[in-house]
């Protein structure tokens, strides 16, 4: 029963308020990920939860249990560092044993945990080295070992890899993951980077100025941003986002006008100002899309600058003045300048309100 | 929740406590006994108020002036020079290829004399009977009389100042120093690239660098420049015939020779606040350099 | 060709200047410390010879006399020893107590007016010993503990504490917030974190301010000069001035008490050099 849940959570500083109030159940053995651009109160949430920072005013309760006011070591959790933290003038064993050691657990348990715990992430090579001798990954890895030691109900991570370079980056997301499977915990992380939200998650929660934007699965959020700050922050490259008019059964985009996709049909007045949105993947030029029927319009647009990546090809185009970005797949060569007739899998289009920002035909 | 006091105020209680007991509160008595004409001898002339009246005294006394200025005069001429040769010193030092680690050593060993110890050391030293630097000048044949070092004025002051300038040029130099090794190599090889001459490579990369570590080393300087006075007591006490009296002496004298306390005590504020002012000063340089080059914790 | 060859001269001729200015510097800084300890093993008569004796013989007469204690007008240099180790440690000892836990107060909590009060507390150091010793004389006889071990450990402790204040902040700045945060997700109370994390870190720091403020005692006069009169008090500084009657000076047992008192503040200081420069660097004033 190692449920955590978040009621109408304020953190206060002083006369300023850094979280407004978040609501957040989080289920047992759930891996759910606080992602946001930085200063948008994720860590702050986070560390909260660890009992690290006071709560101003709402609830948190770990299992069931109202901890607002227990002190760290009474909430039976741990925490990965985004700097480590780990004990200098330990050896690596001595790290991973200190919470049993600070419990007074017997001797041959401590030996028992630490040994498991070095066995699952590889660190049994490294057990009588200080820190300072280990590498960025290393000192990762200790720093979860660290954690798992003391089997705790939630672990927490904070901005765990954003110290480690892009290969090793990606190597420890899949361990981390790997980690959840093992151990079975319900797992509260934090990062800036949504492609680890969107490869580790259960479930994202999106934060934005100490409120949440949206919570929901990866695919969710990807595929049904509820307004234009998720539909920008998910995804890569970003979606592409053209202001226009709604006229007629068409939206205006400057001198280019697109048919309303039906699931948006109806729901539109005339001559109001949208924000119209699609993803890369879903401008292709004809014959190198991934389906070529379906709800599209054909676009002519002029390419002016290509990036191949092997399997795909990204083009850069202009429409109605902004930039914008298509996708080609079995990619032949393109070069600057050419001009291609794009299919636009309408359906798969987002319509965005352009003074609210928030999803049409999604509420 | 229970109001507590907050952990940083229990943290810091026992040092307020403590200072305090030790200082404030016999700060705040002498503050009191200078406006009595407070006698060692009587102790009842304590109870007796009489205003202003010693501060008036000291202020129309030509010989607490002249301590006053000459003390002034004293700390600008032992600062700066302490600064510049420390200066030199630390950039001489950081030259060194081989055997750094030795004169770092070496630069230290004045900071652990008692202030006591290098006036016993150099009153021996410019002993005019005893002394080694008469005796190497008289065997050198420079001068064949004896140079009165500590009994002409002129002379004795100069000793004075040297005195004080061998004990605390190392504080200068071994910050700065350390603000050598910290300084980052980049900026100083992109000068050299873009045609600096080594001059113009000091003054507009290196100096700026440096200044934190300079006032860090003043700031530490200002807070016991006092220590002045353990030299002077022990070279010439003063003498001869008050050429070389600073605040401090004076006001040792005043108090516990003279047992007129009321009016040393006044004067003890008066060296108090000299000393309080050089403090802050310098503290507000610090900040301000430190915010410059952006060293902040 | 010819450039190549003035810049070559120039650099040797700076090398040469180099070597030559440090030279000087050094046998400066050297000289007086060499002087006093070879002349505390000359025989007095060699010391006063006129014209100079350059030769130097050697003898423990000095020494001898010091440590055989009170024969005719001897110094107890063991009382002042003594007196002068006894205060030094424990002041320093509560020093660091105090001071560590004021500078970890600076390093790791935010509160109103920190900077004025860390400055305020420095201000309190700047004031001068002999201004202070003149009221403190007089409350010290009034409560009765002038001349005590008692009374000079109170004001070493209250003059060390602001600057060991300032150097563990320095020291506690530079170990991250995150460690205490860490070792209290383990299982520690704010107390446990403390005392087996940041401090077995910040350990040589603290070490390096303990023996700052141990020589500060150790070498203090202005204060230990008033507040101490007899044998069972007196520090050695203090006890210097047992060698200078009216109007002569016995050169050389002061400089056998001078190399009593240099040596064990020697043998710390080369312990702490370098930590001691870090903790001025980093700590104080910001944050």
């Amino acid at each position: 029963m190692t449920e955590v849940s978040l009621r109408n959570v304020i953190k206060r500083y002083g006369t300023q308020q850094a979280v407004h109030g978040i609501d957040l159940e989080i289920e047992n053995g759930e891996f759910v990920v606080l992602v946001g651009p930085s200063g948008c109160g994720k860590s702050t949430t986070l560390r909260m939860i660890a009992g690290l920072e006071a709560i101003s005013d709402g609830e948190v309760s770990i299992g069931g249990r109202v901890v607002n006011d227990l002190p760290p070591r009474e909430r039976n959790i741990s925490m990965v560092f985004q700097n480590y933290a780990l004990y200098p003038h330990m050896t690596v064993r001595e790290n991973l044993g200190f919470s049993l050691t600070i419990a007074k657990r017997p001797e041959d348990e401590i030996v028992r945990a630490v040994d498991e715990a070095a066995g699952i992430l590889g660190l049994d090579e490294l057990m009588d080295r200080k820190p300072a001798a280990l590498s960025g990954g290393q000192r990762q890895r200790v720093a979860m070992g660290r954690a798992i030691v003391r089997h705790p109900d939630v672990f927490l991570f904070d901005e765990p890899l954003s110290n480690l370079d892009a290969k090793l980056r990606s190597q420890m997301r899949v361990e981390i993951k790997k980690l959840h499977q093992k151990v079975d915990s319900t797992i509260i992380y934090v990062t800036h980077d949504q492609v680890e939200a969107m490869t580790l998650a259960d479930r994202i929660v999106l934060m934005r100025d100490g409120r949440i934007e949206q919570v929901g699965t990866p695919l969710q959020l990807f595929e049904q941003p509820v307004n234009i700050f998720v539909a920008g922050f998910i995804g890569s490259p970003p979606m592409n986002q053209l202001a226009g008019t709604v006229e007629g059964d068409a939206i205006s985009l400057g001198e280019v006008y697109v048919p309303i996709p039906s699931s948006v049909r109806g729901q539109l007045s005339n001559g109001q100002k949208v924000i119209f949105g699609f993803r890369a993947d879903n401008l292709t030029p004809v014959g190198h899309g991934l389906r070529e029927k379906g709800e599209t319009t054909q676009l002519d647009l002029r390419v002016h600058l290509t990036e191949p990546l092997g399997t795909e090809t990204l083009l850069f185009a202009t429409l109605a003045g902004a930039e914008i970005q298509g996708k080609m797949l079995n990619p032949r060569p393109v070069a600057p300048g050419e001009d291609l007739t794009f299919n636009l899998m309408l359906d798969r289009c987002h319509v965005f309100d352009a003074a609210t920002g928030n999803a049409i035909g999604r509420t | 929740m229970r109001r507590r006091l907050p952990e940083w105020f229990v943290l810091l209680l026992p040092a307020f406590i403590v200072i305090a007991a030790v200082v404030l509160i016999p700060l705040i008595f002498s503050l009191y006994s200078s406006f009595t004409p407070y006698k060692l001898t009587r102790p009842s002339t304590l109870w007796r108020w009489v205003g202003t009246y010693n501060y008036q005294k000291i202020l129309t006394d030509a010989n607490f002036w002249a301590a006053f200025g000459r003390t002034v005069l004293f700390l600008t001429i032992v600062l700066n020079v302490e600064l510049l040769l420390g200066l030199g010193i630390a950039l001489m030092v950081n030259r060194v290829t081989w055997g750094q680690r030795t004169l770092r050593t070496i630069l230290m060993f004045p900071m652990m004399f008692s202030p006591i110890l290098v006036g016993f050391q150099f009153k021996f030293i410019f002993n005019d009977n005893v002394g080694l630097v008469n005796n190497v000048l008289q065997s050198l044949g420079i001068t064949d009389m004896a140079l009165p070092w500590l009994v002409d004025g002129r002379l004795a002051m100069f000793s004075i100042v040297f005195a004080e300038v061998w004990m605390s040029t190392s504080v200068f130099a071994i910050l700065i120093l350390a603000g050598l090794f910290a300084m980052p190599r980049d900026p100083l090889e992109a000068a050299e690239v873009d045609g600096c001459t080594p001059w113009q490579t000091f003054r507009h990369i290196t100096l700026p660098f440096l200044m934190p570590f300079i006032y860090i080393a003043m700031t530490i300087r200002s807070l016991d420049v006092a220590r002045a006075y353990d030299i002077v007591q022990i070279m010439t006490g003063g003498g001869p015939a008050r050429r070389t009296e600073l605040l401090w002496t004076l006001m040792s004298r005043t108090g516990y020779v003279d047992a007129r306390m009321g009016l040393a005590n006044a004067m003890g504020y008066v060296s108090i606040i000299l000393s309080i002012l050089f403090t802050i000063y310098f503290f507000r340089k610090l900040s301000a350099a430190r915010a410059e080059i952006g060293l902040e914790g | 060709m010819d450039r190549n060859r003035t810049h070559r001269n120039r650099r040797r001729v700076l090398a040469w200047m180099h070597f030559f200015g440090l030279f000087i510097v050094m046998a400066i800084i050297c000289i007086p410390g060499l002087w006093i300890v070879l002349n505390s093993f000359r025989p007095t008569v060699e010391i006063m010879a006129k014209p100079p004796v350059w030769v130097p013989s050697f003898t423990l007469d000095h020494y001898r006399a010091m440590f055989g204690g009170a024969g005719e007008g001897g110094v107890p240099v063991f009382h002042y020893f003594r007196n002068s180790l006894v205060v030094s440690v424990t002041s320093t000892v509560i020093a660091i107590l105090i001071g560590m836990s004021g500078g970890y107060a600076f390093a790791r909590y935010k509160f109103r007016f920190k900077g004025g009060i860390f400055v305020g507390l420095m201000l309190f150091r700047a004031v001068p010993g002999v201004a202070l010793s003149l009221p403190l004389f007089i409350v010290f006889a009034r409560v009765g503990i002038i001349d005590t071990h008692f009374g000079l450990i109170l004001v070493y402790v209250a003059m060390n504490v602001p600057f060991t204040v300032w150097l563990t902040d320095g020291f506690f700045r530079q170990i991250p917030g995150e460690l205490h945060e860490a070792a209290e997700i383990d299982g520690c109370t704010r107390w446990q974190a403390f005392w087996k994390v940041e401090f077995p870190v910040a350990r040589s720091g603290v070490a390096s301010a303990a023996i700052f403020a141990f020589l500060t005692s150790w070498n203090e006069f202005a204060l230990a000069s008033q507040l101490t009169r007899s044998t069972g008090s007196k520090t050695m500084p203090v006890g210097l001035l047992d060698f200078t009657a009216e109007f002569t000076i016995n050169w050389g047992g002061m400089c056998a008490l001078a190399v009593l008192m240099i040596l064990p503040a020697l043998i710390l200081t080369f312990i702490v050099q370098k930590h001691l420069i870090a903790g001025l660097t980093f700590g104080g004033v910001k944050g």
